[in-house]
């Protein structure tokens, strides 16, 4: 008994759950305009009977594959499986669009409603799960990982979602979004670059002096506990007060507003991460590593490039990757304070209450999140010499 | 050839080596020892200037070497821990190879060098040159130390408990292989050790500290038989005419005694046993297989009916055995003499009871 309930996929048989709740929800909402109120239409109204039933079935599926126990061919197929409901979902709700925007008035819109975000969300759950499975096929992992989301975004590119809202809301500010997705890189890759140059030597600082460890990780963790949209309030205030002082600075671009407090408050967000995996990383060094390294005749700069450097990357190179992941999402904020973003359009939609203005700035931030997250991964990975590589094939 | 004047070390209010001299002659292996605290692994930490010495001065080959650059110095002297300190992201080869890298060697000598030390250390070349770290046993990764520690054959080598974390077994072993190479290679040696019996069996002097001070330097003959001081005395322990027992070879004790073989008759074993209690019996290549005891003499008409055929492998001891083995295995069987072979298993003579009595009374005058 107890054993059939560990063998379970508990994980997966959630996600199958939360998959089958999401199809009496409502598909897609029908406004005559872009800020009307809109009428829901639920998953049969939407694709018809025929539709409902493939994904009544698929999801069916995926709760028994889940409930059967975790075997790696299960897994695969339970990941298959679930990128195939996330392609169908969004053909289906392409497919819908197009069809009610030529029954309706000129200024109709279609979005997509919370029956399909918890869809992706629930089918999100299910990958995840498969992919715990298959640590030891990176090609398995890669191809359940991104395969549906690969195929969603050609489908995206081909224009099959030209008559949902979120692409239309798009189409109208091309030319913003390729600014504000470039500012969102320029803000958070400058300031974890600007991070990592300040904290790898503070790391390395606080391993040597034992006087300056506890004064750089009292400051590194204070900062991490201020609310981040109060640290980028705060730094409004001397900054304005700097570059009233100094119009020198004002014309290099130090402002109250603007990008400056923001990859300052930034910058220090991403220090906590790379200073501790820097100091973690130097001090679990072996001594006797180093101690062999210096009497055989290794001078301290020798030890440092040919040991220390070597043995210590992985580690620092992951807190990087924290810094990374946390900096893509924190820059959203920046926005509030002037210094634009993906953020952007997520405050605009805000304002406008427009969901699809939302989502146009939040799923770019949680892609881009994602693509940085894998990116620094196979750094890590690379950095990882053969002899320490251990369990990771 | 290393000269040590007049050095002591100290840290903050305990001094760590006070006042030490002491002079290591070229190709020796000096042992320091003592217990736990006693300076002797800083003494072993200066000579390669890891520490400097807060006073005196260390000659090598009559030069200070506190004129020498700490980096040259240590490359010129093999380094071996206990804890090994082999690097984990390096293979066994470019481990090994870190000193010539350090000297500019060429590649090509690199690889021979490394190819040459893995077969002075007992290991298989294809097989461990590309290994890490991780995949060694701890008696492996000691024997790589070594190897990385001879490898620009320095002249010097300082050993910190280079045996230390392994398996008695292992020890045994990695210490014959040790006397092995260091008959071979003859280098300088200063080790630390608090194993007394692994000093005993390795070093050609003995360095006793105590509290940062040199007690006693001497043979580990001279430190058996007349230790300097209580602290010696009960350093080396109650049973050390035991002890040194083990640092004698038996070849200055071995007898010649009668054989017969098995096809003898056994009128001629007992002109062969005269006036002794047993005789050895050996096949025709000359091999012990057993023994006759007089008292059986007179039951039997034929040699073959009165052998007793004890394991002889467990009995017979080779000539490079010691003293100590040859009264354990006395002991362990229980009798008053044991049969010699040479390297083909041939009798070649005996070891008495009375010789190994002998051998320690001249120790205790």
């Amino acid at each position: 008994m107890v054993r059939r309930l560990v063998n379970r996929n508990s994980v997966a048989i959630t996600g199958a759950i939360i998959g089958l709740f999401s199809l009496p929800f409502g598909w897609l909402t029908l406004k005559s305009s872009r800020l009307a109120a809109g009428t829901g239409l639920n998953l049969w109204e939407a694709v018809g009977w025929e539709g409902a039933t493939v994904l009544l079935v698929l999801w069916h599926a995926c709760l028994i594959l889940s409930l059967s126990g975790k075997s790696r061919r299960r897994s695969i197929i339970l990941g298959i499986a679930a990128n195939s409901i996330l392609v169908i979902t969004f053909l289906f709700a392409g497919l819908a669009a197009n069809h009610l925007i030529e029954q309706a008035a000129p200024f109709a819109r279609v979005s997509l409603s919370a029956g399909i975000w918890i869809t992706l969300a629930a089918t999100y759950i299910l990958i995840f799960a498969s992919r715990q499975r298959l640590q030891d096929s990176r090609a398995w992992r890669n191809l359940i990982s991104w395969g549906g989301l690969v195929i969603v975004i050609t489908l995206l590119f081909t224009g099959w979602f030209n008559d949902l809202s979120i692409v239309q809301e798009f189409t109208g500010r091309e030319a913003r979004f390729q600014q504000e997705l470039l500012q969102h890189i320029f803000l958070f890759g400058g300031s974890v670059t600007a991070g990592t140059l300040i904290g790898i030597p503070l790391g390395i600082w606080a391993v040597r002096s034992k006087r300056a460890e506890k004064p750089i990780f009292f400051i590194a963790n204070i900062t991490q506990t201020i609310p981040s949209l109060a640290l980028f309030g705060l730094l409004i205030a001397p900054l304005s007060a700097l570059s009233f002082a100094f119009p020198l600075l004002r014309e290099i671009g130090i402002r109250g507003v603007g990008p400056t407090p923001a990859i300052i408050a930034l910058v220090i967000y991403s220090l906590l991460p790379i200073v501790r995996n820097t100091f973690v990383s130097l001090r679990q060094l072996d001594p006797a590593v180093i101690d062999a390294g210096l009497g055989m005749g290794m001078n301290r700069r020798q030890v440092f490039r040919r040991l220390e450097v070597p043995l210590a990357a992985p580690l620092i190179l992951e807190g990087v990757r924290i810094a990374s992941v946390q900096s893509v999402g924190l820059t959203a904020l920046a926005a509030l304070i002037g210094a634009g973003g993906l953020g952007w359009f997520v405050f605009q939609g805000l304002g406008q209450a427009a969901p699809d203005l939302i989502i146009l700035g939040a799923i770019p931030i949680i892609v881009l999140a994602l693509v940085v997250d894998a990116v620094m991964r196979t750094l890590v990975r690379l950095a990882t010499p053969k002899g320490l590589a251990g369990g990771e094939p | 050839m290393i000269r040590l004047e007049h050095v002591t070390k100290v840290y903050g209010e305990t001094v760590a080596v006070n006042d030490l001299s002491i002079e290591i002659e070229k190709g020796e292996v000096c042992i320091l020892i003592g217990p736990s605290g006693c300076g002797k692994t800083t003494t072993l930490r200066v000579t390669n200037r890891l520490l400097e010495p807060t006073s005196g001065h260390i000659f090598i080959d009559g030069r200070d070497i506190c004129q020498i650059r700490p980096e040259r110095l240590r490359r010129s002297i093999g380094y071996a821990i206990q804890s090994v300190g082999l690097f984990p992201h390096l293979t066994v080869a470019a481990n090994i190879a870190t000193v010539p890298e350090l000297l500019h060697w060429g590649k090509d000598d690199i690889a021979r060098r490394v190819e040459e030390l893995l077969i002075l250390v007992g290991l298989n070349p294809v097989e461990y040159a590309w290994k890490y770290p991780s995949q060694l046993s701890g008696g492996e990764a000691q024997r790589i130390g070594v190897a990385r520690a001879l490898a620009a054959d320095p002249p010097i080598l300082l050993m910190d408990e280079p045996f230390g974390a392994v398996d008695p077994l292992t020890r045994e072993r990695l210490q014959a292989q040790f006397i092995r190479i260091q008959q071979e290679l003859k280098k300088t040696v200063i080790m630390v050790t608090h194993d007394l019996d692994e000093a005993i069996r390795l070093a050609d002097r003995i360095a006793i500290m105590e509290l940062g001070r040199l007690v006693q330097y001497d043979t580990p003959e001279t430190i058996l038989s007349r230790p300097a001081n209580k602290f010696v005395h009960d350093f080396v322990g109650t049973d050390r005419a035991l002890k040194r027992l083990s640092r004698i070879g038996i070849g200055n004790f071995i007898r010649p005694c009668p054989s017969v073989k098995t096809s003898d008759s056994i009128k001629e074993v007992a002109a062969a046993i005269g006036s002794r209690r047993s005789v050895w019996v050996v096949n025709d290549e000359g091999r012990p297989i057993g023994w006759i005891d007089q008292s059986r003499l007179s039951e039997s008409v034929t040699a073959r009916e009165t052998i007793f055929s004890g394991d002889i492998h467990e009995i017979a001891l080779t000539n490079q055995a010691t003293l100590r083995e040859a009264l354990s295995r006395m002991l362990g069987q229980g009798f008053k003499s044991i049969p010699v072979v040479d390297d083909k298993a041939r009798l070649i003579g005996e070891i008495t009871l009375h010789d190994v009595e002998a051998a320690t009374a001249d120790g205790e005058a």
